[in-house]
């Protein structure tokens, strides 16, 4: 058992817990933040991504303890910026849905690339995202997407 | 009970280590999966845990007149932008795991993780990278080559942390590299090949090949690089046969679920005469 | 309100599932639930002698075959698959018990205590143990054959995939009453859930309710297993009388579940004396794992589509489902067409080169035409528009051009495959199995409630349904409702399965919605109910395989370009082009989503996707080890619909799909066996397999 302190969607969070836990059962289990999945539990699906200080990681390979003073944000903190509006229309619009378990992962590796390179190439989408896997859309219609985010979110990124 | 403990400097994580030993935990990539538990239950480590990842000290480049210094937690997506670090190590982080995994993920890890199948190893072993050991008491340095030992295994005491990556400063005319694995992004590599060369007037006057995933540690031979170290540009095409045959007996790939010895063995061989062939074209370039 | 149906609109479930706010099965937790693990063989073959299992803490359960209260069988088609293992274990992962309580940490505790006693057996890996052969024929082939001028042979293999959607499968299950139980999952098939689970507890129908939870992919992986667990579940429940949460992990689900059938197919042409292909005869196995499950379905299915887009006058057909003692095989996307589409795509193909023609115009020729005559003696009854849909294929390509040029390049390659789907069940299934009933709801707001049991698992049908009643009703969207089903509250309008969701019950939908605009009036409740009836014209015999085996058929083009290379034997995707008829897209962006997926799952089916046992254990058991494509992996697709209306369905909708997997892998074979110029008769075509071929200087 260890006192665990860090940021998560914009609130400061303590919590006293076994600090080997993945974070990902954390937020699921301790914090009912079902949006993060678990798809594989291993790190090679991204079902799980959160943004950890802004970047992109899997939280099924994370122990709670290297979230110890630092910022943690899931896909329903995101889901309150201006940001994911953008990103979340133009996923909308392009057809990048389809059964949605890859989605926010997929969401959140978008605006950890935008956030680095707010006018990326397609060919840097692909890399962008190459860590979520989606076994539904065969990625075209999320490239589409982030590419149209890019665009109408000039400035937000 | 197992012990948890997150330090909040280099000196306590010595100090505790110098009491008893600790599973180390970095960007965790490695270690969180293989002491991995069922889905909602803690990892089944065996031994008090450490972790390391965000310790301060241990962040960092740096660079001084004879080598480039990475502080062992330095997360490979920050190499990954540095312009201190090596193009061709770049090269290499670029085609690891994925860009989530590279937020965490620490060349230490690729390191005392000691996997034939490391990717960061392959270069490191090219430019004879050393690594220091440091306990409460001592420090010492010693090459990467010594410091792993076999596939899993290292040299490195249980009171000692790796801090740092010390990679001399290596002069080179160009590089390249080849990643094999699966697919093109996120996969584990079947087999991988980097090589550096120097050219002076026409001269081979260095090359380097190192090569991952064919045998229980990666592959580096001085002594075949020195047969053909001074030869004339001309005359390398000619020396591809001799040494793939002087590789051979070195490159043992093993049968599992992502590939096979005979693709890996031939593949390995290919490689050699690609990258001497790509050396000849690129001295041929006006 | 008079705008054309395929103009898209936004998914109706996306946002929900972009916030996270979704429900997948592994996010709902009851209070007081208990958790629940399997026990599994860890032998394929054996008798059991004895499970012995450790002393019990309290609250702790263990469930087994004892605790069966009907027949201890999967109900399905035949009553071969066990729920839990009897008295001999026929696969890897066989369930044994399920063990149940509070804390996970003393379940895999107990579960590692238990000791099983069984004697190992032989296990069967070859394909040797035929459990289900069939063979029809066409014309007369015996005399066509004996009076060939050549006879041509060749033998294809493709390998096992693995459905890899993304959300593992689980159930979570609570008593409503003594009697009743109440289960939610990750499902295709809401009623072949409830069924089995009838059978399994040997209740009234009205004792078992199955609900929808969102379901993260499913591809056929969804069709049949899902019964099996909730069997277990169900029978846990009731013993228990306790809500129970079982979920696979990743390397449960890619040990146990279904996969798609590995096969081996053997084509022979009989030539005639101008080079004509004058009949076929073709061989199909299936390795249909431990249990035949829908595996006999799956070979008809497989058979039917012999002579894939194509007509042949003479054809002998015979397969045969094998037993091995591996896990059991099932549904996946495509349900055996894959399979045989490869195989006769590829025999095409080789056959032109063996008789010097140009593939493209060999294949041409033969290009099955409305009012053809189809492999089972029905009818291509409605205009066939693939001519004007391989022009536009080629042309987006550069297809010709291409071809040209990589005579003489090396290492480049293009590939074209064309392709049909069944729509719909094979034969007289919708008719004589499923009978559909849908169910269409007004209250007095005058909001419209679709009934129905389809699953919406990410392909669109919450969106195309409702459209399709919005449309007719000429309502607005936002007034026409779709939840997860429920089977206390829908009619069973069939599975989730063989793109029939779109056709038939999207058909029956819009026959509902024409009649309650017929009887409209504001502000009055209204119920509307529509049944299946099988238009007059279809017959089917079951037994001879002759007749219209379906309704409709959609068609396709796949081109597919790569590059080889020299050095490390790896494809690398270049670019994918498609063109295709599925009647009339009920929503366009959705219909090119199919595409895109179905493509890629289809293409990487042909050269990356690897799956292998040793010994009944398969060796690819994660996601790191199982590879299926990146973002990276894939080229950027281009996608071309024509609109062709087939009269009975919506909109004159058809099925999408399955239709967009099935010809992916020919043309990605195709492409590769251009650009090393050595026939490819194996998939997946893997750098491994690549190599052999170059190396080789026999072919
Ligand atoms: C999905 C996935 C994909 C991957 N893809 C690749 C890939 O493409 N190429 C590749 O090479 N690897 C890959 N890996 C493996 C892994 O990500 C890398 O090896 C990574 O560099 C490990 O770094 P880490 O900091 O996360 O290691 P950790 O897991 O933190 O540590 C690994 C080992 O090193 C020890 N250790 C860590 N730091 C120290 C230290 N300072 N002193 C002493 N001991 C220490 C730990 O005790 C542990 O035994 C992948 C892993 C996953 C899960
Ligand atoms: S569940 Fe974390 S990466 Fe798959
Ligand atoms: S939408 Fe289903 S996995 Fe991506």
């Amino acid at each position: 058992m260890m006192t665990i302190k860090f940021m998560l969607n914009g609130t400061e969070q303590t919590i006293k817990t076994d600090p080997s836990r993945r974070l990902l059962d954390v937020l699921r289990k301790d914090f009912n933040l079902k949006g993060s999945k678990e798809g594989c539990g291993e790190g090679e699906c991204g079902a799980c991504a959160i943004l950890l200080d802004g970047h992109i990681t899997n939280s099924c390979c994370l122990p709670l303890a290297s979230v110890h003073k630092r910022s943690i944000m899931t896909i329903e903190g995101y889901a309150k910026t201006a940001r994911f509006d953008v990103l979340s229309n133009s996923f909308a619009e392009a057809g990048a849905v389809q059964c949605g378990i890859c989605t926010p992962g997929m969401i959140l590796a978008a605006e950890s690339l935008l956030n680095q390179n707010p006018a990326p190439t397609d060919a840097q989408i692909r890399i962008g995202i190459s860590g979520n896997l989606c076994r539904c859309t065969g990625y075209n219609m999320i490239v589409k997407a982030i590419q149209s985010a890019a665009k109408r979110g000039e400035g937000l990124w | 009970m197992v012990k948890h403990l997150i330090p909040n400097t280099l000196n306590e994580a010595l100090e505790a280590l110098s009491k008893h030993p600790y599973q180390i935990i970095g960007g965790g990539t490695d270690a969180m999966i293989q002491y991995r538990n069922h889905s909602d239950l803690s990892p089944r480590f065996k031994a008090h845990v450490m972790y390391i990842m965000n310790l301060k000290a241990l962040q960092g480049i740096s660079s001084n007149d004879a080598a480039i210094i990475i502080q062992s937690m330095t997360p490979l997506e920050t190499l990954n932008s540095h312009a201190l670090v090596p193009p061709l190590l770049r090269k290499v982080i670029l085609e690891m795991a994925s860009p989530a995994l590279r937020y965490v993920a620490t060349l230490a890890g690729n390191i005392v993780n000691a996997s034939p199948a490391g990717d960061a190893l392959v270069p490191l072993y090219l430019w004879d990278t050393e690594v220091v050991l440091q306990s409460h008491q001592n420090s010492r340095k010693i090459r990467l080559s010594e410091c792993i030992t076999g596939p899993k295994k290292t040299g490195i005491r249980a009171d000692e942390l790796l801090t740092q990556i010390i990679i001399p400063k290596h002069d080179e005319s160009g590089h390249y590299y080849q990643k094999v694995g699966g697919r093109r992004a996120d996969a584990i590599a079947k087999i991988s090949f980097a090589g550096t060369y120097k050219i002076n007037n026409n001269t081979l006057t260095d090359i380097r090949m190192a090569f991952g995933a064919v045998s229980a540690t990666i592959v580096r031979q001085r002594d075949i690089e020195n047969m053909i170290i001074g030869l004339n540009i001309n005359d390398l095409s000619t020396k591809i046969e001799q040494l793939q045959a002087a590789y051979a007996p070195y490159i043992q790939p093993i049968d599992d679920q992502r590939s096979n010895r005979v693709y890996r063995k031939q593949v390995a061989l290919n490689l050699i005469a690609d990258f001497i062939n790509h050396i000849i074209k690129e001295a041929s370039r006006p | 309100m008079h705008k054309d149906i395929s103009q898209s609109i936004h998914k109706l479930d996306a946002h929900a599932r972009m916030q996270g706010k979704a429900q997948y099965v592994g996010d709902i937790d009851i209070k007081g639930m208990l958790h629940a693990i399997t026990l599994r063989s860890p032998i394929a073959k054996g008798i059991i002698k004895a499970i012995h299992y450790p002393p019990l803490p309290s609250g702790y359960t263990i469930i087994d075959y004892r605790d069966i209260p009907g027949k201890n069988f999967v109900k399905m088609i035949f009553e071969d698959w066990k729920i839990f293992a009897e008295d001999t274990v026929e696969h890897i992962g066989e369930p044994i018990a399920l063990i149940v309580g509070e804390d996970k940490r003393v379940l895999y505790d107990i579960h590692d205590k238990i000791i099983c006693d069984i004697q190992p057996l032989e296990p069967l890996f070859s394909y040797q143990k035929s459990v289900i052969d069939y063979q029809f024929t066409k014309g007369n082939p015996d005399p066509v054959f004996k009076q060939a001028k050549k006879i041509i042979k060749e033998t294809y293999e493709t390998g096992y995939q693995e459905q890899a959607y993304i959300e593992p499968q689980g159930f979570i299950g609570y008593p409503e009453t003594a009697e009743k139980v109440t289960l939610i999952g990750s499902v295709q098939c809401l009623y072949y859930v409830k069924n089995a689970v009838v059978s399994a507890l040997d209740t009234h129908p009205d004792n078992v309710r199955v609900i929808q939870a969102a379901v993260g992919g499913a591809f056929g992986g969804k069709e049949e297993y899902p019964s099996l667990i909730a069997c277990q579940l169900a029978i846990a429940i009731r013993k228990t009388q306790k809500p129970i949460k079982l979920i696979f992990e990743r390397e449960e689900d890619m040990s146990v579940t279904t996969k798609r059938h590995p096969s081996k197919t053997t084509m022979e042409a009989a030539i005639d004396a101008d080079n004509n292909i004058v009949g076929i005869r073709a061989k199909v196995a299936l390795d249909g794992g431990a249990y035949i499950g829908l595996s006999g379905v799956v070979l008809s299915r497989a058979l039917i589509a012999v002579t894939n887009a194509y007509t042949i006058k003479h054809l002998a057909v015979s397969g045969d489902v094998f037993k091995t003692n591996t896990v059991p095989n099932g549904a996946f996307r495509g349900f055996g067409a894959p399979q045989m589409i490869f195989a006769i795509e590829m025999f095409m193909h080789h056959l032109a080169k063996q008789l010097n023609q140009d593939p493209y115009s060999f294949r041409m020729q033969y290009l099955a035409k409305q009012g053809d005559q189809t492999s089972t003696s029905g009818l291509f009854r409605d205009p066939i528009i693939m001519p004007k849909m391989i022009q536009k294929a080629t042309e987006m390509a550069q297809f010709h051009d291409k071809v040209k040029a990589y005579k003489t390049m090396p290492n480049r390659g293009i590939g074209m495959s064309y392709f049909l789907h069944g729509c719909g069940f094979t034969g007289s299934g919708e008719s004589t199995h499923i009978n559909a009933q849908v169910k269409l709801r007004k209250d007095d707001h005058d909001h419209v409630y679709i009934l129905v049991a389809a699953v919406d698992m990410g392909q669109g049908a919450k969106t195309t349904l409702i459209k399709i009643v919005s449309h007719t009703l000429e309502i607005p969207i936002e007034q026409v409702h779709f939840d997860y089903p429920d089977t206390d509250d829908v009619p069973d309008s069939g599975p989730t399965v063989a793109s029939r969701t779109a056709m038939i019950v999207g058909g029956l939908v819009n026959q509902a919605a024409l009649e309650m605009k017929s009887l409209w009036q504001s502000k009055t409740p209204l119920e509307v109910i529509k049944r299946y009836k099988q238009p007059e014209w279809i017959v089917w015999d079951e037994k001879t395989f002759q007749g219209d085996a379906y309704p409709a058929y959609s068609w396709g083009v796949n081109i597919v370009e790569v590059e080889v290379s020299p050095i490390t034997y790896q494809v690398n995707i270049i670019g994918i082009w498609s063109v295709y008829d599925v009647g009339k897209a009920l929503d366009e962006t959705i219909v090119l989503g199919q595409a895109d997926g179905g493509t890629a799952q289809g293409v990487a089916y042909g050269y990356l996707e690897v799956m292998v046992h040793e010994q009944g254990q398969l060796k690819q058991k994660n996601m790191t080890d199982y590879i299926i494509p990146t973002a990276v992996d894939m080229a950027p697709t281009q996608t071309h619909l024509y609109d062709n209306p087939f009269a009975l369905g919506p909109y004159g909708a058809k099925g999408a799909g399955e239709l967009t997997l099935v010809g992916g892998a020919p043309a990605v074979a195709m492409a590769i066996e251009m650009a090393i110029k050595k026939p490819i008769k194996k998939i997946p075509a893997t750098p491994e397999y690549i190599m052999e071929l170059m190396h080789d200087d026999d072919h």
